[in-house]
């Protein structure tokens, strides 16, 4: 303290009666604010509620589809033709999608819910709680951000394998069965799971930046849905859109959980690099931002 | 202990607070009192980091609030009652902070009975009422067993036995050797509770002193004095150069005198006194006439006629 002596508060003295000190709290870390988060994520209702439907939903979109699948084979009139489908490699790879089926539905979900938890803090004041408790806001986002994107991978990933087995003896029926070992299926449940971890830190660094649960959710969900049709539409006629679609967090989602790559088409690990890029850019600038902005 | 150097917060061309400086002290009750909209509440987020000051620093147990490492250790604080998910249980709340510290549940539960919450502990926050929600801030501002505690405007909506509550609250944390900072826009409320005044007008700091030399050093003593002929006194009194009104027909209001040289006067001029009343000046006295100073001061404009004037130009405008 060197302030001139005129403007020097009065000197401090020690403390001439040093309180009590309990033996009970520790410093706060990065494991502590993730329990604390995860209280809060678990003790909200109506979120664990929507965490649930997400699952139940996503399974029975898959069975769905394998249902349907499978019975416009086994319908197909001439049963010549419906020999040469069934087993054949297109409706098999297409098979092997079945069990993640349920993710474009599923992105939604989490999308909206990942923007509501950080939104809400701001909406009830409860941020102002949260970081008076973790004043290092970084911590106190990345916190957040890892327990939903946890959440959101075993959603993902859960479901889809709960969705395989489900899905299992429906596609027997028309020999469309396949093993959690054959060439992809791992790799597409797993990504299922990751396309929702990075949806889901995709839309709350959005939330985090919007602070708002309406401007956020729309926010997030037109860039997720309304964004790609609309380069669709205009992409038709412009190669350079379409090409610049391609680049879209959609489509890198879209790669990351696809079971059969077209020719010159990018691949999963390409498709992740895709949408983790535009969550990591998404992350960084939120977490900038929150720590210039007040609260 | 809380330290500010020459904080200041402002919004584009407003300054909301303007380079204040000041010391809180542990071992007693440091009131913080200003009109609403002084700059009261952007001070203590400033102090909390909740709000990025513009300037100036501050800190708390000698390092700024962020780089504690048990943050709730050193300063627990009441800023805002709302500031809970409506949807969480008051104990779910108080679990969520609790466990950024890895502070136990037993504590938990001590601070939700200190509160006196118990009952609705596990009810949803949302039906809280002001009260309940100002004692579940106090709650979770007590929940580390801070050296430091800030609350702003802690009796807000509570009832009588809640304000009685937050006064023992504020004077036993004090007596414990711990830094208190309460604000509010009440006089009496802090007439009642602090021994140490701090009062911000305007984002400046108009009087930062013991609440007993605040109240003394404003004004000359006045005495009441009820007599016969108020008249007559008045001109005696007036002859030794002692000046004074006629409040009442038997009423005058003498300044500046002692009651017994009042007294006095009457004996010599046979006038019959029947009251002779010191008035002790109350500390609301003492803040409009500090707060009045203030607004003479920054107002050199033409609009200096009013309290409203020019509210937001400062002294240098």
């Amino acid at each position: 303290m060197t302030t001139p002596a005129t403007t020097a508060p009065t000197p401090a003295l020690p403390d001439p009666r040093p309180h009590p000190r309990h033996e009970f709290g520790s410093d706060v870390s990065f494991g502590r604010v993730l329990k604390s988060e995860w209280i809060k994520i678990t003790s909200v209702p109506s979120t664990v509620i929507l965490i649930i439907i997400t699952t139940v939903v996503m399974i029975g979109l898959a069975a769905l589809l394998a249902w349907q699948t499978t019975l416009s084979l086994n319908l197909e009139a001439d049963p010549e033709m419906a020999a040469q489908m069934q087993g054949s490699s297109d409706a098999a790879s297409a098979a092997l999608g079945i069990p993640g089926s349920g993710l474009a539905f599923g992105q939604l979900l989490i999308a909206s819910l990942a923007v509501v938890l950080i939104a809400s803090e701001w909406g009830t004041g409860m941020i102002r709680s949260t970081l008076v408790v973790v004043p290092r806001r970084s911590l106190a986002l990345l916190a957040k951000q890892s327990v939903m994107a946890g959440i959101s991978f075993i959603v993902g990933a859960g479901s889809a394998l709960v969705a395989y087995f489900v899905v299992q003896p429906v596609l027997n029926t028309a020999d469309l069965g396949f093993a959690l070992s054959d060439d992809g299926a791992l790799l597409h449940i797993v990504n299922t799971g990751l396309v929702l971890a990075l949806v889901s830190i995709f839309a709350m660094s959005i939330g985090t930046l919007i602070r708002n649960t309406a401007g956020g959710v729309v926010t997030s969900i037109g860039v997720l849905l309304v964004l790609p049709i609309l380069f669709t539409v205009f992409g038709a006629g412009t190669e350079w859109v379409a090409d610049a679609a391609r680049f879209l967090p959609s489509s890198g989602g879209d790669q990351m959980v696809a079971t059969t790559i077209a020719e010159g088409a990018f691949t999963q690990w390409q498709g992740a690099l895709i949408l983790g890029g535009w969550s990591l850019l998404l992350l960084t600038a939120s977490l900038a931002v929150t720590r210039k902005r007040d609260v | 202990m809380i330290e500010a150097q020459a904080l200041s917060k402002r919004y584009g061309t407003k300054t909301a607070v303007d380079a204040v400086s000041f010391t809180v002290q542990p071992g007693k009750v440091t009131g913080f009192l200003g009109p609403n909209g002084a700059g009261k509440s952007t001070t203590m987020r400033m102090i909390v980091g909740l709000d990025n000051p513009s300037g100036g620093r501050a800190a708390v147990n000698g390092l700024p609030y962020a780089q504690h490492k048990a943050p709730l250790r050193e300063l627990g604080a009441l800023l805002d009652a709302k500031a809970v998910h409506p949807k969480r249980s008051a104990y779910t709340h108080l679990r969520a902070l609790a466990a950024t510290h890895a502070i136990p549940d037993s504590r938990v539960r001590e601070v939700i009975e200190l509160a006196g919450l118990g009952p609705v502990a596990k009810k949803r926050v949302g039906g809280f009422s002001l009260g309940m929600g100002q004692r579940l801030g106090i709650a979770s501002a007590l929940l580390g067993d801070p050296q430091t505690v800030i609350l702003d405007e802690p009796v807000n909506g509570l009832d009588p036995e809640g304000v009685q509550w937050v006064r023992r609250l504020a004077k036993s944390l004090a007596a414990e050797g711990r830094t208190v900072f309460l604000s509010s826009h009440l006089m009496s409320e802090m007439a009642l509770t602090a021994d140490h005044l701090i009062v911000i007008g305007r984002g400046r700091i108009i009087a930062d002193a013991p609440i007993q030399s605040i109240i003394d050093g404003q004004g000359a003593a006045r005495v009441r004095v009820r007599a016969d002929r108020p008249q007559d006194l008045l001109g005696s009194l007036a002859a030794d150069g002692v000046s004074s009104q006629i409040l009442e027909p038997e009423l005058l209001e003498v300044t500046g005198v002692e009651p017994r040289r009042i007294a006095e006067i009457a004996v010599r001029n046979g006038v019959l006194i029947y009251e002779l009343t010191p008035i002790q000046v109350s500390l609301e006295d003492a803040y409009m006439q500090l707060t009045s100073q203030e607004v003479e001061y920054s107002s050199q404009s033409p609009l200096s006629s009013g309290l409203l004037a020019a509210s937001t130009e400062g002294p240098r405008a």
